[in-house]
């Protein structure tokens, strides 16, 4: 799925009444297939932008678009990681990730045969009857991997999805993602404020200023695929990171 | 905050002041009477009591409460209270379950129930017989209501399967009028007067002006009075003779003079209406039923003077503001009687007959003699 | 897993803790009966106010044997149960309304706090009038005192669902009884039990209110008529079932609560 936002302007009415603009203008494109990592300090309105791209949240001028089409409610080949896991207190493991089966009308043994084979990938099989205050941060966070995956979706909205983890666990978490989406033919935006994540992930990144966020820079990444752990005490590796930091600093000055 | 402890004990020392006074005024001995209901017209003879100092005259500080019936009569038996006024089935029912209470003075001379009827629509009715197979009305299947009910009903061949008996509480106005029934076991000096009010004002349906079938009509029970308790009467007789005698003096003054009872009422009964040009009227009516009095009048010309009050101020008010003047004077032929507070054994015998009949009684009820005495009731000018 | 003797120490100190938890209610009551037996011996209170517990139990014996207390015990409870049902069915529909459209909670709101804040014995009278003196009017009665619990709560439990979950259903895009279905009903589920326990209590108290003002049947009838005459032990057989029924509805509704709110449990572990 080929994602695009043109002239992409979100404002906020304070209390006051007063307009507050929390994102744009902004433009930028992301190809079929593509992994793009949006990178911006906090409050630069990267969630915002998920949400816009989600069909969540209208735009108060210019637009979005999937394919050409301009997006105005959520679509049905894309999906959202939330930035908290956002999984159902009351639902066991299985019955989480098989929500948006469930939603659709699927049968419950066609959900729950759909779901177990994706467990193992997941490593949550001994966990299917857990509930999500039972499991740890990264559990839980392969839990709400597992509900987009199970979609099946086009593209990925992942907000932050690691924000909340320990740095080892975000660690092998990126790894595993990487592997789950390895052969899949699928966009996928990535939201974070970390720099060595967005380099290690992305095919792409783009770097947002402070609010109102707008585009400051858009940096291929030639590193090759499968990515792995170590790359990041490359001496390429460096260089972009080195480059991207002096984006985000000249923001700051 | 110094001008508020100063005013404070300027307010506490008047306070201890007036107490001082007040004490060295009376050497009454304060006393409950337990009445049931609410504070209503037809306690007037009560309210004669206090307000003519009757009581007071007894040696009595008297404070009247209001109670379910039971209630009174478990509060007597137990001594929490010497006095109180209850109808005389409960006295049979109480007695029959260990309730060792005393019956000295026989306030309704007629039992108050009743039953009122439709007489529209060529329904038929015309005596209690005729209420076979119809819906009768009952606050429920407890209390003076039942219990009389039930000896009208044996009084006329009958009994409670051959009609249909509906529980409506103390609605009977409104389940009348919307006729959900087509008679009613009502309180015949109160409830028969609002339907017919509210028949003429054009708010109960078709039914015209119903008929009243008292149930004195059919049987003699015994009916409201004093009682106390056995320890109480055994240990201070010579103080039950003076309630008894004020109660007396202020019941036979409510009868002489209703007038008077009515005004005498309006400092304890908060609904009584007291428009000026009423209450002058009234005032002057007592003051000539005063005068009237000191002729000495028999019964009969005391009974057909109330006749001619009722008749005038008929013609000078409206039903709503007479409505509760009118109760008076219909209660006030249900208390009167030669010879006030007497109630004699035949009547205790009906009842204990009708009571044995709806199996009611617990398992010893003792000697009927013991639950009354007649004491106490003056007949020496008889 | 290797057996760890203080662990085990520990484990059976706190069954003994749990198990002295569970029986100190009953502990309590067994205090209160002995209370009254001696009370009774010593004749320190009148038997005509506080009737022996003997004789208590030869009236609970009598009236189970010709069968009246259980006629009138299945006379209040079918009230209660119409008047739950009805009550809490309205409650929890206008409820879910005024919290999806909360201008009805401006139309509606002096109606409702009005009903809530006059007592129901006040207007019961009313009712019965209205709708007759069988068991209509207590079904009503019942309905009217369970229904605000039952709104106030589905309010409450509804408004309370997670605006970030309502993005996840509404991304998902599911359709409006789909998201009550899987989303708003499970969400609100704790606080609408809760307002059920409530209401199962009020219940009784509806019931026997409505056959206090009027009635030919039902716990509440018996109550007085065995008042008028003088049969204390009836009385209280009579109070002491409805405590019964109200005990047993609740604790009921506090076993589905349970049953249903495992996650919860199994959460705060």
């Amino acid at each position: 799925m080929k994602l695009r936002v043109e002239d992409l302007v979100v404002s906020f009415r304070n209390p006051d009444g007063e307009l507050l603009p929390v994102l744009g203008p902004l433009s930028f494109s992301v190809s079929d297939n593509e992994f793009a990592c949006v990178l911006g300090p906090s409050g630069c309105g990267k969630s915002t932008l998920i949400q816009v791209l989600a069909g969540l949240l209208p735009p108060t001028s210019g637009a979005a678009y999937s394919d050409g089409q301009v997006i105005t409610r959520p679509l049905s080949g894309a999906a959202i990681m939330f930035q908290d896991t956002n999984l159902l207190p009351w639902r066991t493991v299985l019955d989480n990730i098989a929500l948006p089966l469930e939603v659709a009308g699927i049968s419950r043994a066609d959900r729950y045969r759909r779901v177990r084979k994706l467990l193992p990938q997941l490593n949550l099989e001994d966990f299917e009857r857990a509930y999500p205050a039972e499991l740890s941060g990264g559990m839980a966070q392969r839990v709400a991997l597992g509900r987009v995956i199970v979609q099946k979706p086009r593209a990925w909205l992942l907000d932050e999805p690691f924000g909340a983890l320990d740095a080892l666990t975000r660690e092998s978490l990126r790894l595993e993602l990487l592997q789950l989406r390895a052969g899949a033919r699928q966009t996928l935006i990535l939201v974070t404020h970390d720099i060595n994540e967005a380099v290690l992930l992305a095919d792409r990144v783009i770097v947002l200023s402070r609010r109102p966020g707008a585009v400051v820079a858009d940096i291929e990444i030639a590193l090759p695929r499968p990515r792995a752990a170590d790359m990041i005490y490359q001496r390429e590796f460096l260089l972009l990171t080195k480059e991207i930091r002096s984006y985000i600093d000249e923001q700051r000055a | 905050m110094f001008v508020i402890i100063r005013r404070l004990s300027v307010i506490m020392f008047c306070a201890l002041l007036g107490g001082l006074v007040a004490g060295a005024q009376d050497d009454l001995a304060d006393e409950r009477i337990l009445l049931t209901f609410i504070p209503n017209i037809q306690f007037a003879p009560f309210y004669v009591g206090i307000e003519n100092g009757y009581f007071s005259d007894a040696g009595y500080d008297i404070t009247l409460e209001h109670l379910h019936e039971p209630d009174v009569l478990d509060l007597v038996a137990v001594g929490q209270a010497n006095y109180g006024i209850v109808s005389g089935e409960q006295v049979i029912l109480a007695r029959s379950r260990d309730r060792d209470v005393v019956y000295v003075f026989e306030w309704f001379q007629q039992y108050p129930v009743g039953i009122v009827a439709t007489g529209h629509n060529g329904l038929g009715l015309y005596d209690i017989g005729d209420l076979r197979g119809r819906r009768v009305g009952i606050p429920g299947r407890f209390g003076a209501s039942y219990t009389g009910l039930t000896a009208m009903l044996h009084g006329a061949g009958l009994a409670e399967g051959d009609i249909e008996l509906v529980e409506i509480g103390f609605n009977a106005p409104e389940a009348f009028c919307l006729q959900t029934v087509d008679a009613a076991v009502v309180y015949v000096n109160n409830e028969p007067l609002q339907i017919i009010n509210r028949s003429l004002a054009g708010q109960c349906g078709d039914i015209g002006i119903p008929d009243v079938f008292p149930a004195s009509d059919y049987a003699d029970l015994v009916s409201n009075g004093l009682i106390v308790s056995r320890s109480h009467l055994n240990d201070n007789p010579g103080r039950v003779a003076l309630m008894v005698g004020a109660l007396r003096d202020a019941l036979r003054f409510a009868i002489d003079n209703p007038a008077a009872a009515y005004l005498a009422s309006l400092p304890h009964v908060d609904a009584l209406p007291r428009e000026s040009e009423l209450v002058a009227a009234l005032t002057e009516a007592a003051a000539r039923q005063g005068d009237f009095l000191y002729a000495i009048p028999g019964r009969d010309e005391v009974a057909a003077g109330r006749e001619a009050l009722r008749s005038r101020l008929r013609q000078q008010f409206d039903n709503e503001t007479l409505a509760q003047m009118e109760v008076l004077l219909n209660s006030i032929e249900l208390w009167d009687a030669e010879v006030l507070g007497y109630s004699d054994l035949a009547s205790w015998e009906t009842m204990r007959d009708t009571l044995a009949r709806m199996d009611l009684l617990g398992d010893d009820l003792g000697d009927l003699n013991a639950a009354f005495t007649n004491e106490f009731v003056a007949v020496d000018d008889a | 897993m290797q057996s760890n003797p203080d662990h085990d120490n520990y484990r059976s100190a706190q069954k003994r803790k749990l198990a002295l938890r569970r029986l100190s209610p009953l502990m309590t009551i067994l205090f209160l009966l002995l209370l009254w037996q001696w009370l009774s011996d010593r004749e320190l209170v009148s038997p005509i106010l506080v009737p022996p517990p003997a004789d208590v139990y030869a009236a609970f014996a009598a009236a189970l044997d010709d069968g009246s207390l259980v006629k009138h015990t299945l006379v209040t409870l079918g009230e209660m149960l119409y008047g739950l049902l009805l009550g809490v069915a309205i409650g929890l529909v206008l409820g879910y309304a005024i919290a999806k459209a909360p201008l009805l909670e401006y139309i509606l709101s002096p109606i409702i706090v009005a009903f809530q804040s006059t007592p129901i014995v006040a207007y019961a009278p009313l009712l019965i009038i209205w709708f007759g003196t069988g068991p209509t009017s207590k079904i009503v009665t019942t309905a009217v005192i369970v229904f605000f619990p039952s709104l106030v709560n589905a309010i409450v439990g509804i408004r309370s669902v997670s605006p970030r979950l309502r993005d996840l259903m509404t991304s998902l895009n599911a359709g409006p009884w789909r998201a009550f279905r899987l989303l708003e009903l499970p969400s609100a589920l704790p606080v609408i039990l809760a307002g059920l326990k409530t209401s199962t209590t009020l219940a009784v108290i509806g019931a026997v209110v409505g056959e206090f003002v009027s009635a030919g049947s039902g716990l509440g009838y018996l109550v007085t008529t065995a008042r008028y005459q003088f049969d204390t032990p009836l009385v209280i057989v009579s109070v002491l079932t409805m405590t019964a029924i109200a005990l047993s509805l609740y604790s009921l509704v506090a076993y589905v609560e349970w049953r249903s709110l495992a996650w919860q449990r199994r959460s705060a572990a």
